[in-house]
């Protein structure tokens, strides 16, 4: 008997596709992970914390200093904060779009059923932008929080900003994920160069106009007011009027105001514009999403080669003085990590970042800063600085083990001890640390001129820092590997890396508290470089009190992560 | 049902399927066989619509591929060599899903789900998160929901890996149940005693060349050797090398 057949709607079975999924892992977390979810809570909450409490202290000192054009400054900031939010938007849905329909094992079942291409775009795109969107809201929604409480502005605000916000999700996601459509058809063989010199082309021009925006800022702050021309001057690109990013900085306004006739106009500009956008890049995948999926399936010959042997070859040279197997694990190590674009492309972004930042931090003080500030800001630069590696660690570190998954039985079958698997990463992800670490912690110091005894503490802490997350995530890492993933990503927001993360950040804390918060601290009170015996002997108490601490951050947990590898069965 | 029309494919520079005719009837069930990267998966692939022809047609329940895509595939269940499954579904869900996609009406999907969860003995596991499940039990889902819409073209990629001897047994006799419906099978496997039993057709292809293409007996005569098909795929394999290395 031939079965009833009825008209299918896609676009609800996918809904329910993704509700029920939803439902299912909710249940899941809330029944065995809670200690997870209340950790993810927590971060977040910090996170927005923090950025909301930084940004009330930013506008009530404009508050409070009655500066001339005050909200002419106000409608820069966020016309600069939605072009920022929206060029990071673009990319990164993009990249998820990209990756979800063209590298995702679910895409390619999904295109062998009857369902249309345009539809599994739509689920996807959906998918893409509730991941990409979460940082927009954690970021941007605390700003403009803090700004509706410091200006008591009308509660027509509070009320109208989610719809803001999510209508402008819409159109830079849209885009982007036309751009990868567009990438994938056109250029299948030559993505990633494109994708790479785009990213350049963004990143450069962002340096070049933060630079001058960020030295405009700093004369502002003098009461230069040609100061204040040239950076509206600078900014006028952010403020065009057919600008989504100015349409939301106007329709913000109009509603803190409480003209909620005035505001409706932007809203509308947004919200239209998003769902136009929506629909321009469903039809572009109508048409473009299976030739993309045969393009870049077939673009390029089956067999690759990979070069770089050189690279191995001087970088078995600098191991010279380990062992063989360590250094030949190392170098697997090093091979697997630079043939993940995925993987090395994070990394350079936050490091480049964390450059700009450095060479900036001098930019924003036209007059001699005083010893107490530099110190403050040179303890400051130092917990960015942890705070990064320990992020490093647990995104790049800690998933290490889990992902030999599968192919664990290779290694745990040579014939070798398997504590070298783990020294081998240690020493790899120490190595890798102390020399990113210090170089960016050095460069701050020298820009910000703190004296050689800060500098020389500083380089003690930050090996101390290196050595003892690397021994955290790689000991952690073994002893709680979860083989069954593949996404490192999704291993490092896992039980066991949420709990490295958290192991991490209150050694980071500790090591900072011993080793340098003491010495800053005497100098800001005192406001003399120069230490007398007693507090000589208290510096270095905490600085020897720090190197155990350090120690044993290393060796706990490479013995726990040993014993865990010496005990496992495959 | 499915005819592929001088279909060639190219993957760069780099050729994986070469001037291949094909025209496979319905209700029979064909056996692809071929080494490993021969382009067997690039055909199949070819066949659901996932991969274009670089030329040539395919065309499938008389639908062209390239243009009808949609409409083929509402004929066609594919079981890839890795079956997909959504780990946060329960396989109950899963199947819902399928028939939910290929359109069943409420009563018929609940029907059809029994009959399936009762033919791959399901009933066990078929209420847990998919997660939790061993190969063979995926296999058998995978498999279950193949069958859910009675597709008129089956296409299976390598189906015994990971099964047990009793579940190979019973997807041998599905497979022999589904052509007596009138449904056609494309069988690509390396396992060649279960083509040797149930294949009416076998097709060889070496390095994108269709080497070989009828029943044993006829495969036989064109090796000239009266054995095992074992035996008679080496050496049109071995004669298929030599000549390209010639």
């Amino acid at each position: 008997m031939t079965p009833a057949f009825r008209t299918v709607n896609e676009g609800w079975l996918f809904q329910q596709l993704r509700w029920r999924q939803l439902r299912n892992t909710t249940s899941i977390v809330f029944g065995s992970s809670r200690i997870r979810l209340i950790s993810i809570a927590l971060c977040s909450l910090l996170v927005a914390g923090f950025v909301g409490g930084v940004s009330w202290a930013g506008f009530r000192e404009l508050e409070q200093r009655q500066i001339f054009f005050a909200g002419a400054i106000i409608g820069l900031l966020f016309d600069f904060l939605f072009l920022s939010l929206g060029v990071m938007l673009f990319f990164s849905t993009g990249i998820i779009v990209y990756s979800s329909l063209f590298h995702s094992p679910e895409t390619a079942f999904l295109l062998s059923t009857p369902a249309r291409a345009d539809h599994v775009f739509a689920y996807k795109f959906q998918t893409a932008i509730a991941f990409s969107s979460w940082a927009f809201v954690l970021l941007g929604l605390p700003i403009l929080v803090a700004y509706g409480v410091v200006y008591a502005v009308s509660w027509h605000f509070f009320v109208l900003l989610p719809l803001f916000l999510l209508g402008f999700v819409l159109l830079p996601a849209a885009g982007g994920s036309v751009a990868s459509l567009l990438i994938v058809n056109f250029v299948p063989q030559r993505r990633k160069q494109v994708l790479v010199g785009a990213g350049l082309l963004v990143f450069a021009a962002s340096v070049w106009w933060g630079y001058h925006v960020v030295r405009s800022s700093g004369e502002l702050m003098t009461g230069n007011r040609s100061a204040l021309e040239d950076l509206f001057g600078w900014l006028k690109f952010a403020r065009n009027p057919y600008m989504p990013g100015h349409w939301m900085t106007r329709g913000l306004q109009m509603s803190a105001s409480g003209e909620l006739g005035a505001a409706a106009m932007p809203l509308a500009l947004i919200w239209s514009n998003g769902l136009f956008a929506y629909l321009l890049a469903t039809a572009v995948a109508r048409r473009l999403y299976r030739r993309g999926f045969n393009r870049i399936a077939t673009g390029s010959s089956l067999r690759r080669r990979y070069g770089g042997a050189w690279f191995d070859r001087c970088l078995g040279g600098l191991l010279w003085c380990l062992d063989r197997q360590t250094t030949l694990l190392i170098i697997k190590d090093v091979r697997t990590f630079r043939r993940d674009p995925a993987q090395w492309a994070q990394l350079l972004i936050f490091l480049s970042l964390g450059l700009v930042y450095i060479a900036n931090s001098r930019q924003f003080f036209t007059q001699e800063i005083g010893q107490s500030f530099a110190q403050g800001v040179s303890l400051m630069n130092l917990c960015a600085t942890a705070m990064l590696i320990c992020a490093f660690m647990g995104r790049f570190v800690f998933p290490m083990m889990s992902l030999e998954g599968r192919r664990f039985w290779i290694l745990g079958l040579l014939p070798m001890r398997r504590e070298r698997l783990l020294w081998g990463k240690f020493y790899f992800a120490a190595a890798g640390a102390i020399i990113v670490a210090e170089g960016l912690v050095l460069a701050g110091d020298i820009v910000l001129g703190v004296g050689a005894t800060a500098l020389g503490l500083h380089v003690v802490t930050v090996a101390m820092l290196a050595l003892g997350l690397s021994g955290l995530s790689v000991g952690l890492g073994a002893t709680m590997p979860n083989f069954r993933e593949t996404d490192p990503s999704k291993i490092a927001v896992g039980f066991g890396g949420t709990l490295n993360l958290i192991a991490g950040l209150l050694y980071l804390l500790l090591i900072i508290a011993l080793m340098a918060a003491p010495y800053h601290v005497l100098i800001m009170l005192k406001m003399n470089p120069m230490l007398d015996v007693g507090h000589v002997a208290m510096v270095s108490a905490g600085v020897a009190a720090g190197l155990l601490v350090g120690l044993a951050a290393v060796v706990i947990p490479l013995r726990m992560g040993i014993r865990t590898l010496r005990e496992m069965e495959f | 049902m499915i005819e592929l029309h001088h279909v060639c494919k190219r993957y760069g520079t780099k050729t994986a399927v070469e001037d291949l005719t094909l025209n496979i009837a319905a209700g029979e069930l064909f056996a692809f066989l071929g080494p490993n990267g021969a382009g067997k998966t690039t055909t199949i692939k070819m066949m659901c619509g996932l991969l274009f022809p670089t030329s040539g047609t395919v065309r499938v329940g008389g639908f062209d591929m390239a243009r009808q895509g949609d409409a083929a595939r509402q004929l066609i269940s594919y079981l890839p060599d890795v079956p997909y499954l959504y780990d946060k579904l329960t396989g109950r869900e899963f199947l819902q899903f399928i028939a939910d996609m290929y359109g069943l009406n409420g009563d018929t999907s609940r029907r059809k789900i029994d009959e399936v969860t009762t033919m791959f003995e399901l009933a066990d596991f078929v209420d847990d998160l998919t997660e939790r499940y061993s190969h063979g039990m995926r296999q058998r889902t995978v498999f279950a929901s193949a069958l859910l819409h009675e597709p008129q073209v089956l296409i299976v990629d390598e189906p015994t890996v990971g099964l047990d001897p009793a579940s190979v047994r019973k997807l041998k006799n599905i497979l022999i149940d589904q052509t007596k419906k009138g449904t056609t099978v494309f069988l690509s496997t390396h396992s060649l005693d279960i083509v040797q039993e149930l294949a009416s057709r076998i097709g060889i292809i070496h390095q994108g060349r269709l080497i070989g293409c009828g029943s044993l007996e006829s495969l036989r005569k064109q090796a000239a050797l009266q054995g095992s098909l074992e035996e008679v795929f080496l050496k049109l394999t071995e004669e298929a090398a030599a000549e390209g290395n010639a």
